[in-house]
């Protein structure tokens, strides 16, 4: 835990990434799953294209917590708003205590994306991130994400001809430790 | 002509992106002054019956340190002080960072002046008051990073409240010169005035 502490509030990054062909700049929203924060916090979840809800494969109250967490961000989001299960610290596979089976059920009938990952190793964190992203585009095209909206969480940027580039609200909502 | 409506359809185009990216910003500060009424209501109405959880005074600085008046901003930077000390162990590094952000937000406000002593007197005060709130801040961020020296989050705000001082005091002694700077205008042209 040393090395890795909780999120104070809310954190912000952005990263700039390529789905077909177009450059999206993801504007990436990290809150605090902390108890103290949870009525705070609350109020960064409007406006986002997407979500990523992370538990600890290690830690099932972590599992457990998550339909309350789902909820939430059920409630305060569009319905349009890409949801992303993700298990962390898959690098710690002899702790497990979530199995892989069960969580891609429990994603599957709330028809959530789901992957295990490890903020540690790095796997599957990128590609967690390149999925939403290309699943918000592919909202996009085919009219489901309304971009005139003014809580669709995306921006057309049209001043540069030829260069288009989408601005993304994205929430990064970690459920407890997620390191 | 092809080429005017080309540049009228382009600034049509750039007028409703800038329309709706505002409308949007607007949109979020209603909520965040909705969700500023939402807490102090719960402070207030805690506070009438005497007794205030500490949740309803975290939640009620959050928003306190958040505002855009210092009025407020040093409101809840006393209630973080109160929380830091009475507080549980794990809620103390939550009040020690929006401690540093509370007083590295706080703004001395512009004040009207009625002779150049005063500006010169107030511009001094300015770079004093600024010093000594960003080094409150800095503080407290040193204080954080002795216990968890790794923090990203908290290096992170370290480096901002440093290159905030480092502008400030620049814009501070550009202030001053130009204030000199215009006041020997000033002179210079009564002089001329003087001699015509």
């Amino acid at each position: 835990m040393a090395d890795c502490p909780h999120t104070i509030g809310v954190e912000f990054g952005t990263r700039i990434i390529e789905v077909s062909g177009q450059k999206i700049k993801l504007q990436i929203w990290d809150t605090a799953g902390q108890e103290r924060f949870r009525a705070v916090t609350r109020s960064y979840y409007r406006g986002a294209a997407g979500a990523l809800m992370v538990y600890d494969i290690t830690r099932r109250s972590t599992y457990n917590h998550l339909s309350s967490w789902l909820t939430d961000t059920r409630n305060l989001t569009n319905p349009s708003t890409v949801i992303f299960l993700i298990g962390n610290k898959c690098d710690l596979d002899a702790q497990r205590d979530v199995t892989y089976e069960e969580a891609k059920q429990f994603a599957d009938e709330n028809g959530l994306m789901f992957v295990e990952a490890s903020a540690k190793t790095g796997e599957n964190v990128e590609e967690a991130f390149l999925e939403t992203a290309k699943k918000i585009y592919q909202s996009i095209q085919d009219g489901r994400l309304d971009l005139n909206a003014a809580e669709s969480g995306v921006q057309h940027k049209p001043s540069q001809p030829g260069r288009n580039t989408l601005m993304n609200d994205q929430q990064a909502n970690k459920d407890s430790c997620a390191c | 002509m092809q080429n005017d409506v080309n540049m009228y359809n382009f600034f049509c185009k750039l007028a409703a992106f800038h329309l709706k990216a505002s409308f949007k910003i607007m949109c979020y500060i209603h909520t965040i002054s909705l969700e500023f009424q939402k807490y102090e209501q719960v402070y207030n109405e805690q506070l009438k019956k005497g007794t205030v959880t500490q949740k309803a005074q975290f939640e009620y600085a959050w928003c306190l340190v958040r505002s855009k008046f210092s009025a407020d901003i040093r409101k809840g930077i006393i209630f973080l002080e109160e929380l830091y000390q009475n507080g549980n162990e794990e809620g103390r590094r939550d009040d020690l960072y929006y401690l540093a952000i509370g007083n590295a937000r706080i703004k001395v406000g512009v004040l009207m002046f009625e002779s150049v002593n005063s500006v010169l007197r107030f511009l001094n005060f300015v770079c004093s008051v600024a010093i000594l709130e960003y080094s409150t801040a800095l503080h407290y961020v040193r204080t954080f990073l002795q216990i968890e020296p790794g923090n990203q989050q908290v290096q992170k705000l370290e480096t901002l409240i440093r290159k905030k001082m480092e502008k400030e005091g620049l814009i501070g002694m550009a202030m001053a010169g130009g204030v000199v700077l215009a006041i020997g205008g000033l002179v210079g042209l009564g002089l001329a005035l003087a001699r015509k």
